[in-house]
């Protein structure tokens, strides 16, 4: 099998590229090495590590290497030069980065030659182009006829995409373990066949689901090889389960599993974000698409088009304008940058120039001019790059007046309201008002979608899967349940009154977290500052599970001296008296930068010196802050605990109870929030008094995937199996060395999460307050039995959807 | 006093002067990049520049190709932008030329600096007129080889060549970019000095200061 070295200036997109690439393969996939950025950060390319690269990855069969572009070319040139090898045939290029780089990663997993696979990595545009019709090279691999064909079928295809990315490397993976020439052509467009072996080609059949498509073949092994193309046909090239069918009982497994097929046609809308919510209707505007060509304007029409253009630019900067005047900071700056854009002189001018003179209409006018800016501003990358989506942003609102449509992006309303919409992208769903947007109903999504885990966090109530949602007409009042998946439209004025009255409840919690048959699970609160301190009273927490001390050196130039912390902790302490209160040392670094006690130009803070890790650089932070804990402590009646962020080994463990033990700290425990510390937490647990679980960045850390990054949230979800795994891990050492293991992440707060968590084993939830009475309430109506048992059968689950849904099948009482 | 050869001392010399005028004219190098790439000439060049003085510095090279192997290897790993590639392959076909000699007379020197060219031409397959380094350090060669036909004298020459590498980049500012980033702005690349012809100029005057000093 061939190598593949991969250049980039940027580490971030060629890995990028490689792991879309390797999606397509998994294991069996080509030796790829990346050789990225110059030392030490540096955006740029270096012949040296191009080089290194390639002798990594080298192999009898040859070496290919793709670049993206300009230094990343040169270095590749360079790096032949530096290449003792000369036995290895080398291969540089032209292939479009990403395509390219898919299409010879499948290819040379089939075992393809070097030339065949740099001639489909050349060619790996094709399916774009034919699919927006630019295709006007005939050179590429593409429809070509088949050979004399012995033997052929004709199947359809059933699984819901058609032959798609990942079906289509399943096909050429299969057909390349035979002797024989495969072709396959779309019979409903009438296509000519393609060869099987072509990833490119074969996404440019367009076969979609139902579509029958005939395969041919020749050769030896001709009858085989269209056996095996039949049965991945037939099993849907594995996209046709229907996880959760096997584990979750009937009344739950008849919820179409909507992560998969969002346009089956049976199941109803699912509550995937509890509460109850009422509002009015708003649609969020569908997507632009770029306005179709029209026939050109007479003269006599384009000066009017001209002063359209004019009109709705200014139109459009007014609303800027007006919006940034309700803002302030930093947020102000970019509208009124955003509203400048609106009437900058050149794109007016530049779309103005292409109705007067081509004739086009205003609202291609504009695309195709904003177009011409962001190709300039994205080859010119860094700050102008970023300014791309504020071009679109502006695009298309001038767009969308010119066509007398709403604004596109969230709605902007100062009253409240439920939004709905067919999907949401991660950004959108990141920029709503949890005071304003009252619920989320979507069309299309599932229990652990984007807009799911972010509802969730957001404590908006969600239904997502209700297809007919987009019918309801705009402003209609409806009631939206987020926990049964019920939506009510024009509800009656008494259903409203009952809705309005019942969600405005706050679950009370009368101050014993409990289980049905009366076992003790302790309700505590997070407390991110003193100021903090009255929610948590209020909503009767049993005491604080977490008490963040970021609080104390955000916005310091320096650490705070010992005694401002003594008082600012005394605060906490002293509102509850008897009561536990556990305080968590300084957890800086990563997405809490610190300017005295994190690094900066780490290239991966998360994996970098954060939370425990600070007090290596700065120990003396550290003491002052165990020894301002423990006079706080010795001044007030509370129960107080302290316990170190992010530890990954016993060592760190012992340091820290013996820190502690010189301040006089006897309550000592640690956070659990990496797999390190979970897989030894029966070591660390005999040496700590205690343990506390942080689902979130133990989530982030289990799935290797980046709690920031949006379009991970799927895998940064504490449903997770190999999540949930972790936490039994944890909480077996909690069992086996009789010391309390609590959860003071995202998780506690989901009341079926909590319910699971105390099947696990664990002995306190600590969350933001007004989640409290939701975990109660739901604690209480179960036996810790059914908890272990639901507990036992969710960490088996196949998948986080399954895990969810199999938990609301065995908690929650219909 | 005339300069009929550059030892290796006075080459080390040159190149840490070279490092000391884009680290000088970081902001203006960056200014120039800003208008037309992606601004990051100035501290490319100083960075892989520091970088080279630094080397050298720690471990003072003996012969010439030895000091040009070595600043060459070291812009290819530390620069990251177009210029790695292109200045190392004039660094390294100075040195591959020179060999391993103490000191270089006026032809020696000059038959260098052309490897050198031809080594960035080979690279960057740039002509002249697309608005590159080509630009300065072609014209510059050119008046550097005449003043050696006439005179053994290397101050005059490199007086020459910095004569030539100024008018060469000036005469960037008219010229429509075909070469890297700013070829993407096609006719609004006109009216800005490129860069990389502004930091070619900067290596002979720094040669002018070497040669000035004895």
């Amino acid at each position: 099998m061939i190598g593949i070295a991969v250049v980039s200036h940027s580490p971030r997109l060629a890995q990028s590229a490689v792991d879309l690439a390797l999606e397509m393969v998994g294991a069996e996939g080509p030796a790829i090495a990346i050789a990225a950025g110059a030392g030490d950060g540096v955006t740029g390319t270096d012949a040296i590590k191009v080089a290194e690269a390639i002798t990594e990855v080298s192999s009898p069969d040859g070496v290919l290497v793709m670049m993206d572009l300009g230094s990343a070319v040169m270095s590749a040139e360079m790096a032949l030069e530096f290449l003792s090898d000369a036995d290895v045939p080398v291969k540089l290029t032209s292939a479009p980065f990403v395509e390219g780089l898919m299409a010879a990663v499948v290819r040379a997993a089939g075992g393809a030659s070097l030339d065949d696979v740099e001639r489909e990595a050349r060619g790996a545009l094709q399916a774009k182009q034919t699919h927006l019709d630019d295709d006007d090279d005939d050179e590429l691999p593409g429809p070509q006829a088949g050979p004399a064909a012995e033997h052929s079928i004709e199947v359809a295809l059933r699984n819901p995409h058609g032959l798609h990315a990942r079906p289509v490397a399943m096909l050429v993976t299969a057909v390349s373990a035979f002797e024989a020439t495969v072709t396959v052509a779309n019979v409903r467009s009438g296509g000519l066949p393609v060869p099987a072996n072509s990833p490119t080609a074969l996404l440019g059949v367009g076969a979609r689901q139902g579509d029958t498509i005939s395969v041919a073949a020749a050769g030896r092994q001709a009858r085989e090889a269209l056996d095996a193309v039949n049965a991945l046909v037939q099993r849907g090239f594995g996209e046709l389960e229907t996880p959760g069918a096997a584990a979750v009982p009937e009344d739950c497994a008849a919820r179409p599993d909507r992560e998969r097929s969002s346009e089956a046609s049976s199941g109803g809308p699912i509550g995937v974000s509890p509460g109850l919510a009422v509002g009015p209707i708003v649609r969020m505007p569908e997507p632009l698409a770029e306005p179709a060509p029209a026939p050109e304007l007479t003269l006599n029409e384009r000066a009017e088009a001209v002063e359209r253009i004019e009109a709705a630019a200014a139109s459009v900067a007014r609303a800027l304008m007006d919006k940034a005047n309700r803002v302030s900071g930093a947020a102000r700056e970019i509208l009124e940058v955003t509203s400048m854009m609106a009437t900058d002189p050149g794109l007016i001018g530049d779309a103005r120039a292409r109705v007067t003179d081509d004739g086009h209409t205003p609202e291609r006018a504009v695309w195709a001019a904003v177009g011409d800016i962001t190709s300039i501003f994205r080859e010119q990358g860094g700050l102008l790059a970023e300014r791309i989506p504020d071009l679109h942003d502006v695009r298309n609102r001038i767009v969308a007046e010119l066509l007398g449509r709403p604004a596109p992006g969230l709605p902007d309303r100062a009253e409240p309201y439920v939004l709905v919409a067919r999907d949401l992208a991660p950004a959108d769903t990141a920029l709503i008002d949890p005071a304003l947007c009252r619920a989320i109903v979507t069309v299309e999504g599932g229990p652990t979608s984007h807009t799911a885990i972010l509802a969730r966090a957001l404590g908006v109530p969600a239904v997502v899967a209700a297809r007919h949602a987009l019918e309801i007409r705009e402003g209609s009042v409806v009631i939206v349940d987020g926990t049964t998946g019920m939506i009510v439209v024009d509800p009656t004025d008494e259903q409203v009154a009952t809705a309005e009255q019942e969600s405005g409840r706050v679950v009370a919690f009368d101050g014993t977290g409990r289980t049905l048959d009366g076992h003790r699970v302790q309700l505590l609160a997070n407390v991110a500052s003193p100021d903090s301190v009255a929610a948590a009273l209020e909503a009767n927490a049993e005491g604080v599970g977490l008490f963040r001390t970021e609080f104390c050196f955000l916005d310091h130039e320096e650490a705070p001296d010992v005694e401002e912390q003594v008082a600012a902790y005394r605060r906490v302490f002293a509102a509850f008296p008897g009561q536990k209160v556990i305080i968590r040392t300084l957890d800086a670094g990563a997405d809490k930068p610190l300017a005295f006690v994190t690094a900066e130009d780490e290239a991966n803070p998360a994996l970098g010196i954060r939370g425990y890790r600070t007090a290596w650089r700065s120990p003396k932070l550290l003491d002052s802050q165990l020894q301002a804990i423990a006079i706080a402590a010795a001044a007030e009646a509370a129960d107080v605990g302290v316990m170190a962020p992010m530890i990954a080994t016993v060592d760190e463990s012992i340091e820290f109870v013996s820190r502690c033990a010189d301040h006089g700290l006897r309550t000592v425990g640690v956070m659990i929030e990496t797999p390190a510390a979970a897989i030894t937490a029966l070591d660390i647990l005999q040496v700590v008094d205690f343990a506390s679980l942080g689902t979130n960045d133990l989530a982030q850390y289990t799935m290797a995937a980046d709690r920031l990054a949006g379009e991970l949230a799927l895998l940064n979800d504490p449903w997770q199996p190999a999540v949930l795994r972790m936490i039994r891990e944890a909480c077996r050492a909690g069992v086996a060395t009789g010391k309390p293991v609590g959860v003071c992440g995202e998780a506690a707060a989901d009341p079926l999460l909590a319910a699971i968590l105390v099947g696990l084993g664990v002995t306190s939830l600590s969350m933001s307050p007004r989640a409290l009475g939701g975990v109660a309430e739901l604690l209480k109506s179960v036996t810790v039995e059914q908890c272990r048992d639901a507990a036992a059968t969710v960490v088996a689950a196949s998948s986080a959807t399954v895990a969810r849904t199999t938990a609301a099948a065995l908690l929650v009482r219909a | 006093m005339s300069n009929d050869t550059i030892t290796v001392d006075q080459l080390t010399d040159w190149l840490t002067r070279f490092r000391d005028l884009v680290t000088e004219q970081v902001s203006y190098l960056t200014e120039l990049d800003s208008a037309i790439g992606d601004a990051d000439h100035g501290s490319n060049m100083t960075r892989g520049m520091g970088a080279v003085v630094e080397k050298i510095h720690a471990s003072p090279a003996g012969t010439v190709d030895e000091l040009f192997k070595g600043a060459g290897m070291t812009l290819v790993t530390s620069v990251g932008g177009a210029s790695g590639p292109l200045y190392g392959t004039f660094f390294l076909r100075i040195g591959t030329t020179a060999g391993p000699r103490t000191s270089l007379d006026a032809p020696g020197l000059a038959a260098a600096l052309r490897a050198g060219l031809g080594g960035v031409v080979a690279r960057g397959k740039a002509e002249a007129g697309d608005k590159t380094m080509f630009d300065v350090l072609s014209p510059a060669l050119a008046a550097f080889d005449a003043a050696v036909d006439v005179s053994s004298d290397l101050s005059t020459a490199a007086h020459a060549a910095y004569f030539a590498a100024q008018t060469g980049r000036d005469a960037t500012r008219a010229l429509l970019a075909r070469k890297g980033r700013a070829s993407y702005l096609g006719e609004r690349s006109i009216g800005h000095i490129d860069p990389g012809a502004a930091s070619t100029a900067l290596l002979f005057q720094a040669l002018v200061e070497t040669l000035g000093e004895e």
